[in-house]
């Protein structure tokens, strides 16, 4: 299976490679370089996916403020609620403003009280939730000035928590920057590595080749073509694997999850859609892993030759 | 072409191997280099093939001292000689073509170019129907042959051997001496010898240098 979809990846052409193609070596090297360009298109695409959720839901924050007030003895809650309605409707770059009714706020208490509680005997703070056309036009300052008229009234523009929803993806992003830097490290140290290995192996093609009149950088050359092609094929097997891993972990969140725990997920991770950006993402792991491999195995080979000759 | 002036050879700091060589070799000439094992035989080729470097004395090959060319002159040189070793050699995942053209690809030649000149040799060594074969389904004298056809395409001037009769039996290795022969006839090629069959070296008239203890003893 693996050897069928090999054969389908690119491969040299012209006369045949001086360093062998098929050896232990290289096949170890191929299954490493798959599963590092594997797990670093993984990293890639989980840091693509947590940026774009934390600006979708910031954003999708951003355009809603909620202004609360709290019971205050010798005020009517609803004419206060009238009031401040309108005050938020007459704010330039308000959409829509709406309070929400009692049995909507109760509902809000729910997760902390419990259902079935007779809440009417107890006053509890109201909420208006104020839609923004544009959150960078809109006139908070403006509004927040005008509800100091109404007593017990409050202005939450959820400023804190959009900072601290930035602040965890600005976090896992540089995680996933940093396990990519370090998946990077692991690949070159593994591919020196290999690279001796093979260079060990094939001493008799290298002593062969020196007494022929080949020149170091001849040598070098022949092994980087023989790493490059193996860094091209590890990065291509890599990067399907991660593209058909969204695409199963994307499928189960939206089939084997009920409706509603799958809306809720789809809200979090915004349904594991990778789009264009991630797409191309991946896509660069094949040629940067190539590129790493091919210049490692040349300055790993050099330096054994210099060491040897 | 070839003059050792006093020349000594040591591996690090142990006893010299080879000990006080003074000698020339013309251009076009057909040497056997002989002598037991362990005389120097071998020290002495990779002295000639510019692999090792003398502990004294002088080494001149094509008119230039060896002692200290570049790495660049010293690569240039070494394409001047060719070498052809008892074990063979070849790289056994390379077809007997590709063994055989794997000088002219070191040196930059596309196969279209090639090609013609490989299967050319091939067909004079009498490899012309083995030429797609692995080494591993050659016999000891075809693969023989081929070690001789790789070291002989790039024409070089000097053409080493090392014990090439070694792997094979006395009638095949009478033949492979009279296809030396032939390449130093019809191609003018300096040709070194190595080999320790006395017979062999009756069977042609060519002079000989024979080693003892690192020391020459005859040179005719």
């Amino acid at each position: 299976m693996i050897e069928r979809l090999l054969s389908i990846l690119p491969h040299r052409r012209g006369p045949a490679s001086i360093v062998p193609e098929k050896s232990v070596a290289g096949r170890t090297l191929l299954l490493m370089i798959t599963i590092m360009s594997f797990l670093s298109a993984v990293t890639l695409g989980g840091v693509v996916l947590v940026q774009k959720s934390a600006i979708a839901w910031s954003a999708d924050v951003g355009r809603e403020v909620t202004i609360q007030i709290r019971p205050v003895a010798g005020e009517v809650m609803e004419s206060n609620l009238r009031t401040a309605v309108s005050l938020a409707q007459s704010t330039p770059g308000v959409a829509a403003a709406r309070a929400l009714t009692i049995e909507e706020s109760q509902k809000l208490l729910e997760p902390w009280l419990g259902t079935g509680l007779d809440l009417t005997a107890i006053e509890i703070p109201r909420l208006v939730v104020v839609q923004l056309t544009d959150p960078a036009d809109a006139d908070i300052e403006g509004l927040t000035r005008n509800l100091q008229a109404i007593k017990g009234a409050s202005l939450d523009t959820h400023a804190v928590w959009r900072q601290q929803l930035n602040t965890m993806a600005g976090a896992i992003v540089f995680s996933g920057l940093m396990v990519l830097a370090l998946i990077g490290v692991a690949t070159v140290l593994a591919i020196i590595f290999a690279t001796r290995g093979a260079m060990s192996t094939n001493r008799e093609i290298v002593d062969v080749l020196h007494y022929i009149g080949a020149s170091n950088k001849f040598i070098a050359g022949e092994f980087q073509g023989r790493f490059l092609s193996i860094g091209l094929q590890g990065g291509l097997l890599g990067a399907l694997a991660a593209l058909l891993f969204f695409a199963l972990i994307g499928a189960a969140a939206g089939n084997m999850l009920s409706s509603e725990a799958g809306a809720q997920v789809g809200v979090l991770f915004g349904r594991f859609a990778l789009g264009i950006d991630g797409l191309i993402g991946i896509a660069a792991v094949v040629p940067v892993i190539a590129a790493l491999t091919a210049i490692t195995s040349r300055v790993t080979v050099r330096r054994f030759l210099a060491e040897t000759s | 072409m070839i003059e050792f002036s006093d020349v000594g050879l040591r591996y690090g700091n142990g006893p010299e191997i080879l000990r006080d060589l003074t000698f020339s070799i013309e251009p076009g000439s057909f040497h056997f280099l002989t002598g037991p094992s362990g005389a120097g035989k071998t020290s002495l080729l990779r002295l000639l093939l510019l692999s090792l470097k003398p502990s004294r004395g002088r080494v001149t090959m094509f008119g230039e001292d060896v002692s200290d060319l570049t790495q660049d002159r010293l690569l240039q040189m070494r394409r001047h000689i060719g070498i052809v070793f008892q074990e063979f050699r070849l790289l056994d995942h390379l077809t007997t073509f590709e063994n055989v053209a794997l000088p002219l690809r070191v040196l930059g030649q596309p196969e279209s170019e090639y090609r013609p000149n490989v299967t050319e040799l091939l067909e004079w060594v009498g490899l012309g129907e083995r030429m797609n074969a692995l080494p591993s389904l050659l016999s000891g004298g075809e693969k023989q042959r081929a070690a001789i056809a790789r070291a002989v395409i790039a024409r070089p001037k000097v053409l080493l051997a090392d014990e090439p009769t070694g792997n094979v039996d006395p009638e095949l290795s009478s033949r492979l001496v009279h296809l030396f022969a032939e390449l130093n006839r019809t191609l003018g090629m300096t040709i070194i010898l190595a080999t320790h069959e006395l017979p062999l070296l009756d069977q042609f008239n060519y002079p000989r240098m024979l080693l003892s203890k690192g020391e020459l003893v005859i040179h005719d």
